[in-house]
């Protein structure tokens, strides 16, 4: 019966997505230590040579007073030990809202995190609620976007619409925008971008974050990055659904054209659970 | 009749953009409340910090011979450093950010969009690699993990929730109500303070509340990077340890979908969903009858039609929530 058929092709699917994502992330890992591996070895060789040759010409310098000064906190609170240059607080208030951002889109940069056991407990609270608010919010701005689309255009159109303007309004522009304001090139300010968009948020970069001590910001460029954040944020969750809007119109194709004779009672089903009592 | 149709599309309309706004609103105070607290907690505790500082380097340049800049030079680039991870500390070991297990790890932050941010990719083949990576990478694991998170309510919500019905007679809001109070509680017990007990006993420097902190920060794929696990130089096993904490992010995540779709459900039936015009869980109102209807024959085929929507929307978290 169309049961059995169904449940035969379908129980292993879900074993074949989850070998597939082990090996996904195998591979990625493989990669990534064929690309870095060999470049920090060199970082550290150069590093530990510079270290060697200050401690040869000050002889003066005993080496637990130089390990003392490098202080691995003290570049996480953001503090300069260049000259007499004082940088802005790192948690000032606007960058406070910055942070607060950041953990709500769960980007979570880590280039500023709490440090205190209140601040700890307080940031664990401040998700809590702030993460699902932020997805409320997001889904329905969404939506907005989406219903103002959907009048006379086409489907596809709509898709493509939304791909190319999205990516022109918040990677290109963006970019521009760092490069001149942070001083990155390009191919770094992309990178930014998509690691911010994302939510992945490494933190090597961060934008507003005075990388380049010579830099000045203007007043509106906290307010821009939080926009820009946001509402590229909400233009990503509409290009993911129109993707997988995608993704189950070839599934449903596929399957047509699998098996032809199947009566498709439910349309638009794509990882169906397996038909029988589990 | 299509007047009436007309008003109740206006003032459903107007319903909706009123509650957006208030939405927007609300999520602008809550950060701005945000970061009052946490500027009022961090800013005195990075001031003393700071003055701490700048009191050690006088120190030390009064101490040697050192000249101000090329120490400045020296340290700048020691800093750099740092922010990669690369450590010239004589308790540093050999081993590298970049070996495979790490790698292994980084990738999987990656596409979990965690994202720590304790190794990040140097190179700009690296950086570009990773971008195309995550691509792919991000929407795979969203799929993997809803794919399993389906099945998964069917062991964990769908099957107790028809057992606590039918054995107890409760009606469909206790029992989902019930239910969802015990898997979360078991969630938190299994994957936040289990798991930090036993990070805070491996982990020299962590106590139980960083410990939890860390779980909590991971699991939300926020991601600060400000603890990392299997990061001490001194790590016995550490290949070992860091898959382990891999699997448990897997884990952690997927149970966290879970939670968040059971309780999705559980807010459909009592209304609230309704009430801020949010998306329903299942599109069909039919759906909610399988917890509604006695008979247990057609229990698991409702459920079946309940819960076969391809890939919810609803259920991932952060990015799709947009009802078609």
């Amino acid at each position: 019966m169309a049961c059995h058929a169904l449940s035969l092709f379908h129980i292993p699917s879900i074993l074949i997505l989850g070998v597939l994502y082990m090996a996904y992330v195998l591979i990625g890992g493989v990669i990534f230590w064929k690309l870095e591996g060999g470049l920090v070895r060199q970082d550290i060789a150069r590093l530990l040579e510079k270290k060697n040759q200050l401690l040869n010409t000050y002889s003066c310098l005993n080496q637990e007073g130089l390990d003392a000064l490098v202080i691995q906190d003290s570049s996480k609170v953001g503090l300069s030990l260049k000259g007499n240059q004082t940088m802005d607080s790192f948690w000032k208030f606007t960058s406070s809202a910055v942070f607060a951002a950041t953990v709500v889109t769960t980007i979570g940069y880590g280039n500023m995190s709490p440090s205190t056991m209140a601040g700890q407990i307080f940031c664990v609270f401040f998700a809590l609620f702030g993460i699902p608010l932020n997805m409320v919010v997001l889904n329905r701005v969404g939506k907005y976007m989406l219903k103002k689309t959907n009048h006379r255009l086409t489907r596809f159109m709509v898709h493509l619409l939304s791909y190319v303007s999205g990516v022109a309004l918040f990677f290109v522009m963006p970019m521009m925008v760092f490069k001149q304001h942070e001083g990155w090139t390009y191919s770094q300010a992309i990178y930014y971008c998509f690691i911010s968009l994302s939510t992945i948020g490494f933190g090597d970069y961060v934008a507003g974050m005075y990388s380049n001590p010579e830099q000045s910001y203007p007043d509106w460029y906290s307010v821009l990055m939080a926009s820009w954040i946001f509402f590229g944020l909400a233009w990503l969750a509409l290009v993911i659904n129109h993707t997988i809007d995608i993704l189950e119109r070839v599934n449903i194709y596929l399957k047509h054209w699998w098996s032809p004779k199947e009566p498709d009672t439910e349309s638009g089903e794509e990882i169906k659970d397996p038909p029988v009592d589990v | 009749m299509t007047i009436n149709t007309l008003k109740r599309e206006m003032s459903s309309g107007y319903k909706s953009w009123i509650l957006l706004t208030g939405f927007i609103l609300f999520y602008i105070t809550y950060l701005m409340l945000g970061a009052l607290v946490f500027s009022t907690i961090e800013r005195p505790v990075e001031d003393t910090l700071k003055t701490d500082i700048k009191a050690l380097k006088e120190e030390f340049l009064n101490q040697s011979c050192v000249n101000a800049t090329s120490l400045d030079n020296f340290l700048e680039r020691v800093l750099q450093a740092n922010k990669y991870g690369i450590s010239v500390l004589p308790n540093s070991s050999a081993s590298s950010n970049w070996d495979l297990a790490s790698s292994l790890f980084f990738a999987n932050t990656l596409v979990t969009t965690v994202g720590y941010g304790h190794t990040t990719p140097l190179s700009d083949t690296g950086k570009a690699f990773s971008i195309f990576y995550a691509l792919v990478g991000v929407p795979f694991t969203m799929l993997v993990l809803t794919a399993c998170v389906q099945r998964l309510m069917h062991l964990v919500t769908y099957g107790p929730i028809g057992v606590c019905r039918r054995r107890m007679g409760l009606d469909p809001r206790t029992a989902t109500a019930v239910h969802f109070a015990v898997l979360l509680l078991l969630v938190v017990l299994g994957f936040f303070v289990v798991p930090a007990v036993v990070f805070s006993q491996i982990e020299d420097t962590w106590s139980f509340l960083d410990a939890v902190y860390f779980c909590f920060i991971s699991l939300c794929t926020i991601g600060l990077g400000d603890y990392v696990p299997g990061e001490q130089p001194s790590q016995r096993f550490r290949a070992l340890y860091k898959i382990s904490v891999m699997v448990y992010l897997f884990l952690g995540l997927m149970m966290m979908y879970l939670v968040l779709r059971s309780f999705h459900r559980m807010a459909d039936l009592h209304g609230l969903t309704a009430f801020f015009q949010l998306p329903h869980c299942d599109e069909d109102a039919e759906d909610r009858e399988p917890i509604v209807k006695a008979g247990s024959e057609d229990q698991n085929e409702n459920d079946l039609n309940a819960s076969a929507k391809p890939l919810d929307p609803t259920s991932k978290s952060s990015y799709n929530a947009i009802q078609r």
